[in-house]
């Protein structure tokens, strides 16, 4: 996830807010809701028990796939879309855009199977009915008067308010990673060997929850290409991918004092007083950072990645092999941009957002069978034996929920 | 996503090209959106060329799936699964997208866009395949027995004659490479298209179906009517006699469906994978080779005769008295003469997979083969196992069987009267 060092300078750029946005489109919305279209229009969806029925056919034909409408207008309030794939295999997917923004969404609509339908209250407006792979993949659709809340404005303040809660979720694990850092190098200062085991496998969650939203910092004064300013390469790099001309710093350098010389040195101390001042300044830095939905999402997808390449592979934690406690910590991670993306996703993809919390427990079942309390960090030692036996299986439930967790950014976009 | 006009149709290769570049030009068109506020742009595909290129074959509305009868292509792509879901709707929507996905592929269309608009959405294609047209990709979709266990409430369906193949004489199977619950037989022309296919599918499949084994097959090693026996990684011609001819597929390859509707018109299909011991074969005398195959390696020729197609006489005696063909070699064995007159479609490939923990060649041959019965394929390699010569330089060490269902009719998918 190393490219995530572009999404930090937009991120960080960013200007606007989400609260903001939403507003501006909500107004937008309105302005544009003048419209000659009356009821008796044959365009104008029929209204059956309080909602507009529109239905939508993915069809082949002479010239290529097509998303048929059988009405390209609606009343404002609530609106039902109900699509049926007859033969098309172009078509798989069918979302209802308002002002670039995803408000709702169908996939897997494949041939043979149950026509499917979802509702949302629009207010007046020019929609996007958009069908990838269609010979025509965008359609307008047109909203005639009020609506009390529209389904974009309340995915919007759902997106929102999720935001609110991860920000101060990250905000916690950074301060709990500078006491963690603080802990092991006291522990280490009193050449206590036990206690700065301990304290290690304590302080290693706090990075790996969070390590997608902080990975990017280039100190100032530093070219983005000169590891020597870039905090996550000072903070967690591995031995396997050392930069000759910068060296090795922090956790993994007093990892491998602390479990395989196991031995504390002039030189581990060092390595723990520079750590707690570079963990320092990614508190400061953190504060700092503002997010949009897509950010939440893309960070749970690169914890996913995280664990993916480096944890099942036993790699990130060579000298402790307490890979399990890092890929328990990723996957909370994820979980919690997850948790708190969840009510706006609920309202534009229920059945992924149900999807990816089965997933997510099927992940996290699988985890609880190496729980260990008497083990650093509270997991078994992730040894060769353990590995062989059981990477595949993780790998594949890992696989499973990190195909549907990328698929959210696209959803909760902001644009 | 190309169009079809059937008043435009263009079998060059040329025209497919041109119909595939229209389709790639067509992702960076920039679209106005007609009232939309903003600088988002969709994609508006330009209706394209008409394009159908001769070497698709169709998916929909034919009377088996594609793969079987199907001329082989050059090189195959086999992959099984096991499915790790508990849901049968899951299994159903898995079988409905992939057989959407592969009717898109058999045209050489991509499935999805490798090249989304949005930046922050992910591409459904890979995209490897892209320009290389079908390259006369068929993907022929399998069912293992473990779709009728109680995890699916589909026990009630199971075809009569799908049952696990027991363990035969010599069987030195790995679980490593044995069963599987679903199965992709995908073959192509370029082992790219075949490649693309099963990655693809693969992909589509997660957190319903997790892969087993596999194997890739880089030659075929069957023939179909117009084509040349091909030879086996042993250097022979193994199938000259194999079946082509419409009367034999129905009396032999194609299931009236063993009770179940849903299976009529399909078959089964037996995958063995064997090894073969490269290195003492290759030390083997000629003579000794051609004895333990009971043709001769240049002509393919059966030793009581001259030419290949020549019918092999299988009580021609040397002038000692001894068969020219010897009972225990492997043509004599395996010759439906020889074993009440059954017959079986075989579509097998070589395959190599590097160097094995012994540092020898580790390659050997992809045996797939359809039937009717399962049971054609179990007795003559209870047979076989026993006494062939050959057992002497190979080894079965993955097996499976699959239901293999009819193809859909447009607007259906593979098997979906099995969940009606």
């Amino acid at each position: 996830m190393k490219h995530a060092i572009s999404h930090r300078y937009r991120r960080l750029a960013s200007a606007i807010s989400v609260t903001a946005s939403a507003a501006l489109l909500l107004s937008a919305c309105a302005a544009t809701g003048a419209s000659s279209l009356t009821a008796t229009d044959s365009s104008v969806a029929k209204v059956v028990g309080g909602a507009s029925q529109v239905k939508a056919t993915l069809k082949t034909s002479g010239s290529g796939d097509v998303c048929a409408l059988n009405s390209t207008s609606a009343k404002a309030g609530p609106v039902t879309f109900t699509i049926t794939n007859t033969d098309s295999t172009a078509i798989t997917e069918f979302e209802l855009q308002s002002d670039q923004r995803i408000i709702g969404e169908k996939e897997n609509l494949v041939p043979g199977l149950a026509a499917v339908s979802f509702t949302v209250t629009l207010t007046g407006g020019k929609y996007q009915v958009i069908c990838p792979g269609a010979t025509t993949e965008s359609q307008t659709f047109t909203v005639v008067g009020k609506a009390a809340s529209t389904g974009n404005g309340s995915v919007q303040e759902a997106l929102a308010s999720g935001i609110t809660g991860y920000t101060s979720y990250v905000t916690q694990e950074v301060n709990n990673m500078v006491s963690g850092s603080i802990a092991l190098k006291n522990a280490i200062d009193s050449d206590d060997l036990a206690a700065a085991q301990k304290a290690y496998a304590e302080a290693r969650p706090y990075y790996e929850r969070i390590e997608s939203d902080v990975e990017g910092f280039v100190l100032p004064g530093f070219k983005p290409t000169d590891n020597a300013g870039n905090l996550d390469y000072l903070v967690d790099m591995r031995a396997s991918n050392l930069d000759p001309k910068v060296g090795w710093h922090g956790f993994h350098a007093i990892e491998k004092d602390l479990f395989q010389t196991k031995a504390i040195s002039q030189g581990t101390k060092a390595f723990a007083t520079e750590l707690v001042a570079n963990v320092k300044k990614l508190d400061e830095l953190s504060k700092t950072l503002t997010y949009k939905p897509e950010d939440l999402a893309n960070g749970a997808s690169g914890l996913l990645e995280e664990v993916q390449t480096s944890k099942i592979s036993g790699e990130e934690e060579a000298y402790s092999h307490i890979d399990l406690v890092d890929f328990a910590a990723n996957i909370e991670g994820a979980q919690q941009s997850f948790a708190y993306l969840q009510d706006g996703l609920k309202l534009i993809d229920p059945a992924l957002t149900t999807k990816i919390t089965a997933e997510f427990a099927a992940v996290t079942t699988l985890l609880d069978k190496y729980k260990d309390p008497s083990s650093l960090g509270g997991y078994i030692r992730y040894t060769a034996k353990v590995k062989a036996a059981d990477a595949p299986s993780l790998s594949k439930a890992v696989e499973a929920l990190h195909e549907d967790l990328a698929r959210i950014a696209e959803k909760v976009a902001t644009a | 996503m190309a169009d079809k006009d059937d008043d435009k149709i263009d079998l060059s290769r040329r025209g497919f090209l041109g119909g595939a570049g229209g389709l790639a030009a067509s992702g960076l068109v920039v679209g106005a959106v007609a009232g939309a506020a903003g600088a988002f742009a969709v994609a508006t595909q330009s209706p394209t060329i008409a394009a159908v290129a001769a070497d698709a074959h169709p998916f929909y509305n034919q009377p088996h799936q594609a793969g079987i009868q199907t001329e082989p292509q050059k090189y195959t792509v086999f992959m099984t699964y096991e499915l790790t879901t508990s849901s049968r709707t899951d299994v159903q929507v898995l079988l409905a997208r992939w057989s959407a996905a592969i009717a898109q592929l058999a045209k050489g269309d991509t499935i999805g866009s490798p090249q989304p608009t949005r930046p922050d959405a992910v591409a459904q294609d890979s995209g490897e395949a892209l320009d290389l047209g079908p390259e006369g990709l068929t993907v022929t979709l399998g069912l293992g027995p473990g779709v009728f266990d109680d995890r699916f409430g589909l026990s009630a369906r199971k075809p009569t004659l799908l049952e696990k193949i027991p363990t035969l004489p010599s069987d030195q199977l790995q679980p490593e490479y044995t069963g599987g619950d679903l199965s992709l037989q995908a073959c192509a022309n370029d082992p790219q298209v075949a490649y693309h296919a099963i990655r693809n599918l693969t992909r589509m499949a997660r957190g319903t179906a997790a892969t087993l084994w596999t194997v890739t097959g880089f030659g075929r090693a069957s023939a179909g009517p117009s084509q040349q026996t091909p030879r086996t990684l042993l250097g022979f011609k193994d199938g000259t006699r194999n079946i082509f001819e419409d009367s034999d597929l129905e009396k032999w390859v194609w299931t009236a469906g063993d009770g179940q509707a849903w299976m009529k018109g399909g078959s089964y299909m037996v995958a063995r994978k064997i090894h073969m011991n490269i290195e003492t074969w290759d030390t083997d005398a000629i003579g000794d080779q051609q004895n333990v195959f009971g043709r001769t390696k240049l002509e393919g020729a059966p030793l009581s005769g001259h030419r290949e197609h020549d019918t092999p006489n299988f009580t021609k005696k040397d002038a000692s008295g001894d068969l020219v063909i010897p009972a225990t070699s492997h043509i004599a064995l395996a010759a439906h003469e020889n074993n009440g007159g059954v017959k079986i479609l075989r579509r097998s490939y070589n395959y190599t997979e590097g160097i094995d923990d012994l540092g020898q060649i580790d390659a050997g041959l992809l045996f797939i083969a359809y039937m009717n019965d399962p049971k054609h394929f179990i007795e003559m390699q209870t047979k076989l196992g026993s006494v062939d010569r050959l057992n002497e330089y190979i080894k079965h060490i993955g097996s499976a069987v699959f239901a293999v269902p009819p193809a859909p009719k447009q607007g259906s998918f593979i098997a979906a009267d099995l969940f009606a």
